[in-house]
């Protein structure tokens, strides 16, 4: 069979193929290697396809496929015969020309890397940058409305109303515009109520909204714990935390997300990633909001030590594997305890509330059970 | 049972009808695993990035391999087009993201949690993504130098999708195969090769009287675990024959005698190899474990145990990296049980009918661009 193509027009014993990509006709043709390939048809007129225009198309083994730069973009010729296939391969030199190399498959990897660093980049440096500038310039109308829909969902959860018995109101108006005021934030920007519910918290929420839970409350044993936590909380506030953690968490989420795609095709990476990226960011808003609520409290002449033992008094040691120090959204209890502690001074300012007000504020939810 | 449809019935002066064709598909399994053991190291090495062109590569394989009368069919979709639909899809979808956001909130503020049905809209843009997925497909398939293509509309296919997923939801799943067959009529309608158009014979209620039985009895596998993958094997492998028998493309028909429990082993195997690999993990994590305990002097308290996190650093590399290899072999095995093995099945019990319909089509239609499929992708959606 090494000569069939030894005559001008090749009969080989398996036949050629041409689809000409108008129609899906299947035609039987002869092939002509002359300075140029030519397919002719019986009865029909020869195709030309330049040796320089022929690529290779997919085909199953056993059969060579070939389509033409010049021809119609689906036009294929399919040969059978393997000598014919390969006395043809020989003259076309462009054949692979347009498959992916190793080349190829080398740049797509560089790139992807070049964009994983520089996701990465981003995440690590670009995003807390962004949350830290931006969150000072989001419009105060719009944090009071995000403030506003997280109100109603935190509302939901933890019971409609805000306790209103007004000794206990008095009390703890007072104990948070002596804080505010020692904070310096502005007058008009914070509302503070104590919400009935026995899990012992306290959270801000943007658009200056700080809540007290009554479990947290009902822990207290003097209105200086109460006062520290309060002030940890306006700490949040001051810094923006919300809106810094809204912009960090949504930007590296989605950054996370458009990295790993779905090259497990789970999302536990990003879970994780996200989880272990955004709790470090966490800890380090936390710990400023230590930070500020002590400076709070020695200017009103009180130790910050006491909220850190209410918080103990409730957490108890918290210090778990090292994983979970990873993953914690906090600082450790005991490490902020120890902290507070350094920072112990004897009281210097009168007390925050008098001993009249704090059990008013303590029954401030009625003296019923939660 | 495949040679009685053609014995001859009676003695009509009328010609025998053709005898139906077969599909046959000679892709090798090993250059299968290849390949996408190749895909998978590299998806890693490229944090996913690679998977463009593997799933391109995939796709190469399992079409140029398939031969339907003789002639193998051929996929011209590249890697390329597949990363510039997605990040076309990425700079639409960022916008709705940041839109979906703020709508929220102001639902947020009229009523807590009340921006949950927001969610919907979102599986309504997977249905749209799912249909136009299916179009850059369609339009990259090619057999016999003409291609296959779809006209029609994704956002009324989306709506047709919702209105029955609406009525699926309402009848606890017992209007499924109306949905399936109205949603399959709608894309076989409008689904061309070359000047030949699509059409879906099946109806939903030959679907439901094959596969009813395994409605009521599926809140069995709630109690009986290892009876689910029984379960969804017959559905699916009722799903599949119902489907191919419903198919047609101008004069040419399909049919299929997959049987019912075509898909048990395969699914048992990807489950076998998922307890295996499980296994490996843990015995990996146990004995990384004990060397690094050995190595270091730690005791495993102290890896584990409160303190200095610095310390289970070298514990938490290597998990992650156990849990990469883990993650890749399963991709493996789901791609060749799931995709190629599976393919090889259901093919081989193909039939096709009256194929000369198909011998002189004109081409036409349109290439669709890649965008849908990257809005499937980044929505994390699939169907075909």
């Amino acid at each position: 069979m090494s000569d069939v193509s030894t005559e001008a027009p090749a009969q080989p014993a398996k036949p050629t193929i041409f689809f000409d990509g108008v129609s899906s006709r299947r035609r039987q043709v002869s092939l002509t290697l002359g300075d140029a390939l030519e397919i002719v048809e019986e009865g029909g007129t020869p195709v030309r396809w330049a040796y320089a225009d022929i690529r290779r198309a997919d085909s199953p083994a056993g059969l060579l496929r070939l389509a033409c730069t010049a021809a119609a973009p689906l036009a294929r010729l399919e040969i059978r015969d393997a000598a014919l296939a390969a006395e043809l391969i020989a003259r076309c030199s462009r054949l692979d020309e347009h498959q992916t190399s190793r080349r190829g498959i080398a740049k797509i990897v560089g790139w992807s890397v070049a964009a994983a660093v520089s996701i990465v980049c981003v995440v690590l440096f670009g995003v807390p940058l962004a949350a830290d500038r931006l969150a000072p310039l989001v419009p105060k109308p719009i944090e009071r409305r995000i403030g506003d829909a997280s109100e109603v969902q935190v509302k939901t959860i933890f019971g409609r109303n805000v306790c209103e018995d007004p000794a206990g109101k008095a009390a703890f108006t007072k104990l948070v515009n002596r804080l505010r005021d020692a904070a310096g934030l502005d007058d008009d920007s914070m509302t503070a109520g104590v919400l009935p519910t026995s899990v012992p918290n306290a959270f801000a929420l943007p658009g200056g909204k700080v809540y007290l839970l009554k479990g947290l409350l009902d822990k207290a044993e003097n209105p200086d714990e109460i006062a520290g936590i309060l002030a940890h909380e306006l700490g949040h506030l001051k810094h923006y935390d919300n809106m810094r953690g809204l912009i960090y968490n949504g930007g590296t989420s989605f950054l996370i997300g458009l990295l790993f795609g779905d090259v497990t095709g789970s999302s536990a990476v990003i879970f994780a990633s996200r989880s272990v990226v955004e709790a470090s960011y966490s800890r380090e808003a936390e710990t400023a909001a230590d930070t500020f609520a002590i400076e709070i409290m020695h200017k009103l002449g009180r130790s910050p030590k006491p909220a850190a033992e209410l918080m103990f008094r409730i957490t108890g040691k918290e210090g778990g594997s090292g994983l979970t120090n990873i993953l914690a959204s906090h600082p450790l209890t005991e490490d902020r305890l120890a902290r507070m502690t350094k920072e112990d001074r004897p009281a210097s300012g009168p007390p925050l509330l008098t001993d009249k007000e704090w059990q008013a504020l303590k029954l401030i939810c009625g003296s019923g059970k939660v | 049972m495949n040679d009685m449809q053609w014995t001859p019935i009676g003695s009509e002066p009328v010609p025998p009808p053709l005898p139906p064709t077969r599909v046959d598909f000679s892709g090798s399994r090993s250059g299968f695993l290849n390949m996408v053991t190749k895909g998978a190291m590299l998806e890693l090495v490229t944090f996913g990035f690679y998977r463009f062109w593997l799933v391109t590569d995939i796709r190469r394989h399992l079409w140029t391999h398939t031969a339907i009368d003789g002639d193998a069919a051929e996929y011209t979709g590249r890697g390329k087009e597949l990363l510039v639909g997605f990040l076309f899809a990425l700079a639409i979808l960022v916008p709705i993201y940041l839109a979906y956001f703020l709508i929220g909130i102001e639902f947020e503020r009229w009523q807590g949690f009340a921006s949950t049905p927001l969610f919907i809209s979102f599986y309504a843009f997977g249905q749209f993504a799912i249909f136009r997925a299916r179009r850059y497909r369609l339009t990259r398939t090619v057999w016999r130098g003409v291609r296959f293509w779809m006209d029609g509309s994704g956002w009324a296919y989306a709506f047709r999708a919702m209105a029955w997923g609406l009525l699926v939801f309402l009848t606890v799943g017992l209007a499924l195969p109306w949905r399936e067959a109205s949603l399959e009529r709608y894309k076989m309608q409008h689904t061309h090769y070359g000047d030949l158009r699509g059409d879906f014979e099946g109806n939903g209620w030959t679907f439901f009287k094959r596969g009813w039985w395994l409605w009521l009895l599926s809140p069995i596998a709630f109690f009986i675990f290892p009876l689910a993958p029984f379960f969804y094997a017959e559905f699916k492998a009722r799903e599949w024959r119902w489907w191919l028998d419903g198919i047609r493309i101008g004069g040419v028909s399909l049919s299929s005698e997959l049987p019912h429990n075509a898909f048990y082993g395969l699914y048992w195997k990807v489950i076998g190899w998922w307890v295996l690999l499980s296994m490996i993990f843990g015995a990996y994590l146990g004995g990384a474990t004990a060397l690094v305990v050995q190595l270091s002097g730690l005791s495993a308290e102290q890896l584990f145990g409160p303190g200095d996190p610095t310390k289970s650093i070298p514990m938490l590399v290597i998990m992650v990296i156990g849990y990469f290899a883990l993650a890749l072999a399963l991709n493996i095995v789901m791609r060749v049980y799931l995709q190629r093995d599976l393919w090889a099945k259901v093919l081989e019990t193909v039939e096709v009918h009256n194929i000369a319909a198909a011998a002189d089509v004109r081409g036409s239609g349109e290439l669709a661009s890649a965008l849908g499929e990257g809005f499937a992708d980044g929505l994390d959606v699939a169907g075909f």
